[in-house]
């Protein structure tokens, strides 16, 4: 095609225009205004009212942007992202996880069990979990979801359980949620395809947001989608940002990614339906975790925390950040339940899985040396720990059986199986127990221990299945534990000081790092002596570090040993040795002391009651205190003394070192110190670990029968002392003394200021800033800083005596010279942001709304929050804030189910949520329910539904209700249809604003949607106030005129007395009140009512009656069920279930049957009117006598008329001469219309020339009495300027 | 959770309303020649049935053992009759650590004994606690405590009006900096004796406190009639207000009629003076008194980190770390702050820092 030339720019030379832009160009950019200026009008005010619009809506559409400020409490290094892959079975939830792990961190992860922790990036970490198609496991993570990838098959369209679960999210607060559509390729069609997935976009918009994320994953590619796909998923998700949750950011959280059984072996020997003691391990989310305090376990129940501790991160996001991306190493991967992560840390062990090859070969010759120098070890414990330890020595198959034990065993224990795992490409361990008979596990003849059946099950529960199905036995080989604790006790015992120091040098050299680990290394050497709890599978300790640290005996386990005394009942080398360097420390610490003299009396306990062990603690600590105290005063100094120190240890080689560490370490205890125990704190708060021992020495006994009755007069006097919060006035203050009131000179505002708030200060500063001025008036030259700052000191000499730190410095000046250099810096530092401050005040004011001081506010305390505790050591700082998100942890739980861990299936989420004070009772809650609009019944009164309200799902049984206008709660037997109603439960006491959800069963699929209602959280109380009406029926039984008796209603003078003044009524309206009761018949009455009653009448009372809310709090248990039974739990039935599985129908009254209608047609009379009234009865009213008239008989017909042909004649030509006229008559109309019409416009023509001339002579008369109006007033003016 | 003992009883039960944890305390004075509790102590229980709903009060027949379930905070309009053992202060204290965390606003008469020696007096908490409170977020125009009549120490007949609003959160605070005082006032109260002892103890407290700061106040309150109680007596209120509005407060009462030596005015107005000293001395953001209060306040605000400055800690303060610790998991950091060679502001500090439990008002309706 030929291109069409343009018609091109012709600039104008000539015009308004072209001068325009001429002048522009004459006069540069001050031209160049803005358009207010350059165009006024346009900006002008032309409405009030519009304007008052538009200001409003800018107003209103500013306001909307505003969120109400929340403290960010986000920790700094934030636990994982949960990311929940939920979808209908068969969708490709597993693909999709195994392909984002790989996309992720290039591992391969045949089976996905359990959540699976990744390295993400360089700041994020995610968790995947896998969402099976069970209600259950929906509500839980719907709970605790950050993002949902929600999967869709794209060839079949949405399925109930999306729906479902994008409903369960919505109550629990919403977390994140991306569609992703899969099964893209099974659509061949193009067009098809892109219909379908803009269908599908649409309908996901209306559930989620507008422009809600959906992503495609077209297809697969040798069962794995295609690696661009995933890649871009993955990035979309390592951007995503999560906004915080109410329910989240105020309970404390752990989705557990591993779980061991801690019981007792020999307690579940005894008896295998013992409750177990469980721990629990995963990454602290939302807030901050207390020790000891209570979780709900979702599927399992309330449970008080045993333990917690906090363990090395075992998927730690690099440590520093580095501008490239992530390398192989620094992409984690664990995921236990999973079976990989081959590291495994515990609170005092270690464990690696090993190949199973390397344990062959290890077997042998490791083993049996490490299990004795262990029982060993063990045995220096005292006898129940011997016991113990033996137990231990006997499951691990190393020390010989008692036959009969032996065949108990054969009997109960569970035996080893081995089987290859084809995927993992490793052995694996199968328990099967004797009593799993009935579970489908065939027993073998192998022994092995339960307990590390049990410990082992986390990993093995998943091979379980298939292995059953399999059954193929694979050839047993053991696993068992690496004691490197061997060599250790020949480097504890030695106490020799030189030794020492090495070991500490070599410490030293290590960077932080080494020294956690060392911490746990020596923890676990610890828990070994102790004859550490037998169950562990493989438990592995790095003996070549070992040596290493072994000795060098790290302050900090002295200083636990210090807090936790009780340590030292298991008497080791070690901590002799401990014990020697507190003696060393006390008698540094005690002369100290003793200088110091009395306690400053800061804190005033009445009494001693704490023992003399404390005491000595207690001591002890003083003296350290002080004895740092005074380090501290002289520490720049020590520092240098330090180096010259080193140096001359250098030259003087071994002589002088242990000086150099005497140093070193008491400047380090010194700090450390500081940071975990203040004196203050231990008057306080005692030694934690202490009072369980302390309580139980309370209880010593003599001889098992008599126990020792010690003076306890100090505690007793303790106990029961006044309960006063008065403080008394220390005694030694002597208030009459001039020193004393000196001493608080300073506490008024007419004593000495801070330096930096002193008036005088205040104002040389001003001085500074506003600086030198002549006064115009004297001439004077006012200079800043001389003058004025001699009367300032001046003044302050007066009033206190005069001391002055300007002067101070000033001298001090020209000794330290770096120092005063860097003071003047740091001052005109100050300086200059105190002038921003004033200039930010003045500047800002302004506009500084409510909203952004609010802002700041939160913001400063979010600064302050993380400040707080940022430089003190996860140890202490655990103690006070509580376990902070973001922590790996470790959670014991004692006294758990037997079920939980025997039907344990990693498929299922285990989470622990934290509730809060007063959240583990259980009261009344009101709540606001309504029924959900897809569910296709409503909902009746007493029907038992099972709820999922903060972490917990439970049975109750609901009341509904509806809030009449009077505020009155009337029950309803059913839930309105589509709308809102009350509902009252017993239940567990959850927070107000609370959302909820109600499904009634959890066990299969029944109803086609299974969310039948949903609401929110009210009020909590303990008790109700739903009523329900209840009308009470009497007849009368003696009428007088306006008074009745009445009998029926009542049985007894009491009731009646109850109900006096009561109003009551009759069915035909008459209403009434009741007076008095009768004697006879008893329950009869005399009432009153406005009219006279007939005996037919029936009386009624409308009463309100109090409803009792049924106590029915049942926690769902559904992990407690056997594996692949767990989505059957079924609680209690509904009373039309029990029916309808009992077969039972109700006999209704037949009262309430319904029956046809038959209605008899009913036959009036006439009216009867008397005559003289029909007189006198105008006639419209009179009744018609007369009688309609009815068709004339036949006979009464008229003929009819048959014509002549004559007549027929003279008609036909009537007929024409007719129409001639009518013809005519009409032609003569059309003429004379015609004529009219022309008529009429001649005259409009006429008219309207005849009004213009009307116009131009009004006009010009008008004109000239216009111009002699001017004239006249002209000459007015005229006149009146020739007077003036 | 269980207790031995009468010590600290108040403390236990408000905590244990407070965190929905029941308490059992055994042994309450078993040992004594007169052993079970005391009426005093009955009478708190009662005044705390009265401001909960279902709770489960269970005492044993010689009165040496309670078990105590909490219910809900209720509120409303509550009308008590103090027992004279102790005054309306114990009660009071107590009263106002439950009082933000009612469904309803509080509107309390306690009637009984306004002013003994023993307890803090309901003018000393009016003066200090009030403006504490304040502090924390509980401010508007119903927080207040209104003497109606003066009872004084046997007799009682005193009557007082406390009222309180609802929050469903407490904020966190950062009081570090007490600041200077700037002014000083108070009350010297007079019943059933001559309007004149009260000019009598102002004149000679001011005769104190003038060497330190002109500005001084002291009200002097004479009730008569149907507003005096029952018994005679006289007393002197002081509190400090420094530039951030720290309240340091001290008191003294006459002591009661027949009961140890009776006190001149002008003794009464300089123990009172010196002990408003004392207080100086120990000086913080919150008077001894008060600790508690603050502390409670603070481990129940949001998940937030608070700070406050306190002189040195009372033992019944160290008891209410204890039982803060055992009910709620909430340890605070103690940290001391020796004051400086040439500072004159009195002895050491104490400088405490929690982190809030994320505590909410489960009573409170929403709507």
């Amino acid at each position: 095609m030929e291109k069409k030339e343009q018609k091109r720019h012709h600039p104008k030379h000539s015009g308004p225009k072209a001068e325009k832009k001429n002048r522009k160009k004459e006069q540069g950019t001050e031209q160049e205004q803005d358009a207010r200026k350059r165009n006024p009008k346009a900006f002008s005010v032309h409405s009030a009212v519009r304007m008052a619009k538009t200001f409003h809506r800018t107003q209103d559409i500013k306001m909307k942007k505003h969120h109400i400020p929340l403290v960010d409490r986000t920790p700094l290094e934030p636990p994982p992202v949960v990311v929940v892959v939920m979808g209908p079975p068969k969708v490709g939830k597993s693909t999709l996880i195994r392909c984002l792990i790989k996309n992720y961190t290039q591992q391969k992860l045949s089976d996905i069990c359990g959540p699976v922790t990744i390295v993400s990036g360089k700041k994020r970490r995610l968790t995947l979990i896998e969402c099976n198609n069970d209600i259950n496991s929906m509500i839980d993570l719907a709970k605790i979801a950050d993002l949902v990838l929600m999967l869709i098959d794209a060839s079949f369209g949405f399925e109930m359980e999306t729906f479902e679960f994008l409903n369960i999210c919505q109550v629990h607060g919403f977390p994140r949620v991306m569609g992703v559509l899969t099964h893209l390729d099974s659509l061949k069609n193009n067009k098809k395809l892109k219909k379908t997935k803009k269908r599908l976009k649409h309908r996901f918009w209306t559930e989620v947001y507008q422009g809600a994320k959906l992503f495609y994953l077209s297809g697969m590619v040798y069962g794995e989608y295609q690696k661009q796909e995933v890649k871009n998923l993955g990035r979309f998700i390592s951007v995503m940002k999560f906004r915080p949750l109410v329910w989240r950011t105020s309970h404390p959280y752990v989705v557990a990614d591993r779980m061991e059984d801690l019981t007792d072996p020999e307690t579940i020997r005894l008896d295998p339906k013992c409750d177990r003691t469980v721990s629990l391990y995963g990454y602290l989310r939302g807030m901050f975790l207390k020790n000891k305090c209570q979780v709900h376990i979702p599927g399992v129940g309330d449970f008080s925390v045993g333990d917690v501790s906090f363990l090395p991160d075992p998927c730690p996001l690099p440590e520093v950040i580095k501008k490239r991306a992530l390398n192989v190493k620094e992409r984690l991967l664990y995921a236990p339940m999973a079976g990989v992560g081959g590291l495994v840390y515990d609170k005092d062990a270690v464990y690696i899985d090993m190949p199973s090859e390397y344990v062959k070969q290890q077997q042998e010759e490791v083993r049996p040396t490490a299990e004795l120098v262990q029982s060993l070890i063990g045995t220096q414990a005292t006898l129940d720990e011997k016991m113990a330890a033996s137990k231990v020595s006997l499951f691990t198959g190393t020390a010989a059986l008692a036959p009969e034990e032996v065949q108990e065993n054969e009997r109960q224990n569970p035996m080893e199986r081995r089987e290859w795992d084809e995927k993992a490409q490793r052995e694996r361990r199968r328990a099967v127990f004797a009593d799993e008979d009935d579970e489908g596990a065939d027993d073998d003849d192998d022994e092995e221990e339960t307990d590390e059946e049990e410990e082992e099950e986390a990993e093995d529960e998943d091979e379980e299945g298939e292995a059953t199905l399999d059954k193929k036995a694979a050839p047993p080989v053991k696993k068992q534990k690496f004691e490197e604790s061997v060599e250790m006790p020949g480097f504890a015992d030695s106490d020799d000081e030189l030794e020492k120091s090495e070991g500490e040098e070599t410490e030293e050299d290590e960077s932080e790092d080494d020294d956690e680990e060392e911490e746990e290394a020596t923890v676990d050497k610890k828990a070994v002596e102790k004859a550490a709890p037998p169950v562990k599978k493989q438990k592995f300790e790095e003996s070549v570090e070992m040596p290493a640290f072994a000795d060098s005996d790290d302050e900090l386990e002295k200083s636990e040993g210090e807090e936790t005394e009780e340590d030292e009942d298991d008497d080791d080398d070690d901590e002799e040795e401990e014990s020697d360097e507190e003696n060393e420390e006390m008698e540094e610490g005690e002369p100290a002391k003793r200088n110091s003299g009395p306690d400053s009396g800061l804190c005033s306990e009445n009494d001693n009651d704490d023992d003399d062990e404390e005491d000595d603690s207690d001591m002890e600590e003083d003296g350290d205190r002080i004895l740092k105290s005074k380090m501290s005063s002289k520490h720049p100094e020590e520092e240098k003394i330090g180096t010259e120190d080193g140096e001359m240890g250098f030259e003087t080689a071994g002589a002088l070192r242990w000086k150099e560490d005497l140093a070193q370490k008491a400047s380090e205890a010194y700090l450390r110190q500081q940071l975990a125990t203040p004196n203050l704190r231990k008057l306080v708060y005692g030694i934690v670990a202490e009072e369980a021992e302390e309580d139980s020495n309370d209880e010593e006994e003599l001889g098992g029968l008599f126990k020792v009755s010690r003076p306890e007069k100090s505690k007793k006097l303790h106990a029961d002392a006044l309960d006063c919060s008065r403080f008394q006035p220390d005694s030694s203050h002597d208030w009459d003394q001039e020193e004393m009131l000196a001493s608080i000179r300073d506490c008024f505002v007419t004593g000495k200021w801070e330096e930096d708030k002193d008036a005088a200060t205040l104002l040389k500063e001003d001085d500074e800033l506003y600086g030198d001025f002549e006064d115009l008036e004297t001439g004077e030259v006012h200079k800043a800083k001389t003058g004025n700052k001699d009367h300032a000191e001046e003044n302050n000499d007066e009033i206190n005596g005069g001391d002055d730190d300007d002067d101070e410095e000033e001298e001090e000046a020209p000794e330290v010279k770096f120092d005063d250099d860097e003071v003047k810096k740091n001052k005109r530092l100050e300086k200059k942001k105190r002038l921003k401050e004033r200039f930010d005040a003045q500047y800002d004011d302004g506009e500084a709304t409510y909203f952004d001081e609010l802002k700041e506010e939160m913001q400063k305390q979010a600064e302050l929050n993380r400040q707080e505790f940022e430089d003190m050591d996860d140890e202490a700082r655990v103690q006070y804030e509580g376990f902070r998100p973001g922590m790996y942890i470790r959670v014991e739980i004692p006294a758990l189910p037997c079920e939980f861990v025997t039907n344990f299936d990693p498929h299922y989420p285990i989470i622990l949520g934290g509730l809060g004070p007063s959240e583990g009772n259980v009261g009344y809650l009101q709540m606001r329910l309504k029924k959900h609009r897809w569910h296709n019944r409503i909902l009746k009164t007493r029907d038992p539904l099972i709820m999922s309200l903060g972490w917990r799902r439970f049975q109750t049984i609901p009341l509904y209700y509806i809030e009449d206008h009077n505020g009155r709660h009337r029950l309803l037997k059913y839930t309105p249809e589509h709308m809102h109603c009350g509902a009252t439960i017993w239940g567990p006491i959850t927070p107000q604003g609370t959302g909820f959800l109600a499904v009634q069963t959890i066990g299969g699929i029944k109803a086609n949607f299974r969310i039948a209602a949903t609401g929110v959280v009210l009020d909590l109380d303990k008790s109700v106030t739903i009523v329900k009406k209840l009308k009470l029926i009497g007849y009368p039984h003696k009428i007088f005129k306006n008074t009745c008796f009445v009998q029926g209603m009542f049985n007894t003078v009491l009731e009646v007395a109850k109900f006096e003044g009561a109003s009551i009524r009759t069915v035909s309206g008459i209403k009434g009140q009741i007076k008095k009761a009768l004697n006879n018949p008893p329950g009869a009455f005399r009432a009153t009512f406005e009219d006279k009653l007939l005996m037919s009448d029936i009386v009624f009372l409308r009463s309100w009656y109090p409803v009792s809310v049924p106590r029915l709090y049942n926690p769902v248990t559904s992990l407690l069920k056997p594996v692949g039974q767990k989505d059957t739990w079924s609680g209690m039935r509904t009373l039309g279930q029990l029916k309808h599985d009992l077969g039972i129908r109700n006999k209704p009254k037949q009262d309430s049957l319904y029956k046809p209608i038959e209605r008899q047609v009913r036959h009036f009379n006439k009216i009867q009117i008397s005559k003289e009234l029909q007189k006198a009865l105008p006639f419209k009213s009179k009744p018609k006598q007369m009688q309609a008239k009815g068709k004339t008989p036949r006979d009464l017909w008229r003929p009819a008329v048959i014509r002549e042909p004559h007549e027929k004649k003279v008609a036909e030509l009537l007929n024409a001469l007719s129409s001639v006229y009518t013809y005519k008559t009409k032609k003569a109309k059309a003429e004379q219309h015609a004529k009219h019409k022309e008529f009429l416009k001649q005259k409009e023509k006429q008219d309207a020339e005849r009004q213009k001339r009307l116009k131009e002579q009004k006009k010009k008369t008008y004109r000239a009495m216009g111009q002699k109006e001017k004239k006249k007033l002209k000459s007015s003016l005229k006149g009146a300027s020739k007077d003036n | 959770m269980e207790f031995e003992g009468c010590n600290c009883f108040r403390q236990r039960l408000v905590l244990s309303t407070l965190s929905g944890k029941r308490v059992k305390i055994r042994n309450i004075r078993s040992k004594d020649d007169n052993p079970g509790m005391r009426d005093f102590e009955a009478c708190f229980i009662r005044l705390l049935d009265k401001v909960t709903n279902g709770t489960r009060i269970e005492i044993n027949q010689t009165g040496t053992m309670l078990f105590y379930q909490p219910g809900l905070l209720y509120g409303g309009s509550v009308e008590h009759e103090c027992h004279v053992q102790r005054s309306i202060g114990y009660y009071l204290e107590a009263l106002l650590m439950l009082a933000p965390f009612m469904k309803t606003p509080l509107r309390a008469v306690l009637k009984g004994v306004t002013n003994d020696p023993t307890d803090p007096s309901v003018d000393y908490l009016k003066l200090t606690a009030i403006p504490l409170m304040k502090k924390f977020g509980i401010d508007g125009n119903s927080l207040e405590i209104k003497v109606l009549k003066r009872g004084m120490a046997p007799g009682g007949g005193g009557e007082v009006l406390v009222t309180c609003p609802v929050r469903r959160l407490m904020n966190p605070i950062q009081l570090t900096e007490p600041g200077k005082i700037k002014r000083i006032r108070g009350t010297a109260f007079s019943v059933r004796v001559s309007p004149q002892m009260a000019n009598r103890i102002v004149d000679s407290a001011r005769s104190i406190l003038n060497k330190f700061i002109p500005d001084i106040y002291i009200y002097t309150d004479h009730m008569k009639g149907a507003n005096s109680g029952k018994s005679p007596g006289f007393g002197l209120t002081l509190v400090a207000e420094t530039l951030n509005g720290t309240f340091l407060g001290a008191e003294v009462v006459s002591t009661p009629q027949g009961q140890g030596n009776p006190l001149l005015p002008e003794d009464l107005g300089k123990n009172c003076a010196k002990l408003l000293l004392e207080e100086i001395y120990r000086g913080g953001c919150v008077d001894s008194t008060n600790q508690s209060l603050a502390l409670l306040y603070m481990t129940l605000g949001q998940q937030d980190v608070s700070k406050t400055l306190l002189g040195p800690l009372s033992p019944y303060t160290i008891e209410f770390l204890r039982h803060i610790r055992d009910f709620f998991q909430i340890m605070f950091k103690i940290e001391q702050q020796t004051p400086g060679e040439d500072e004159q502001k009195g002895g050491e500090k104490i400088l405490l820092t929690c982190v809030g439990a994320g505590y909410s008002n489960i009573s409170k309706t929403i709507k």
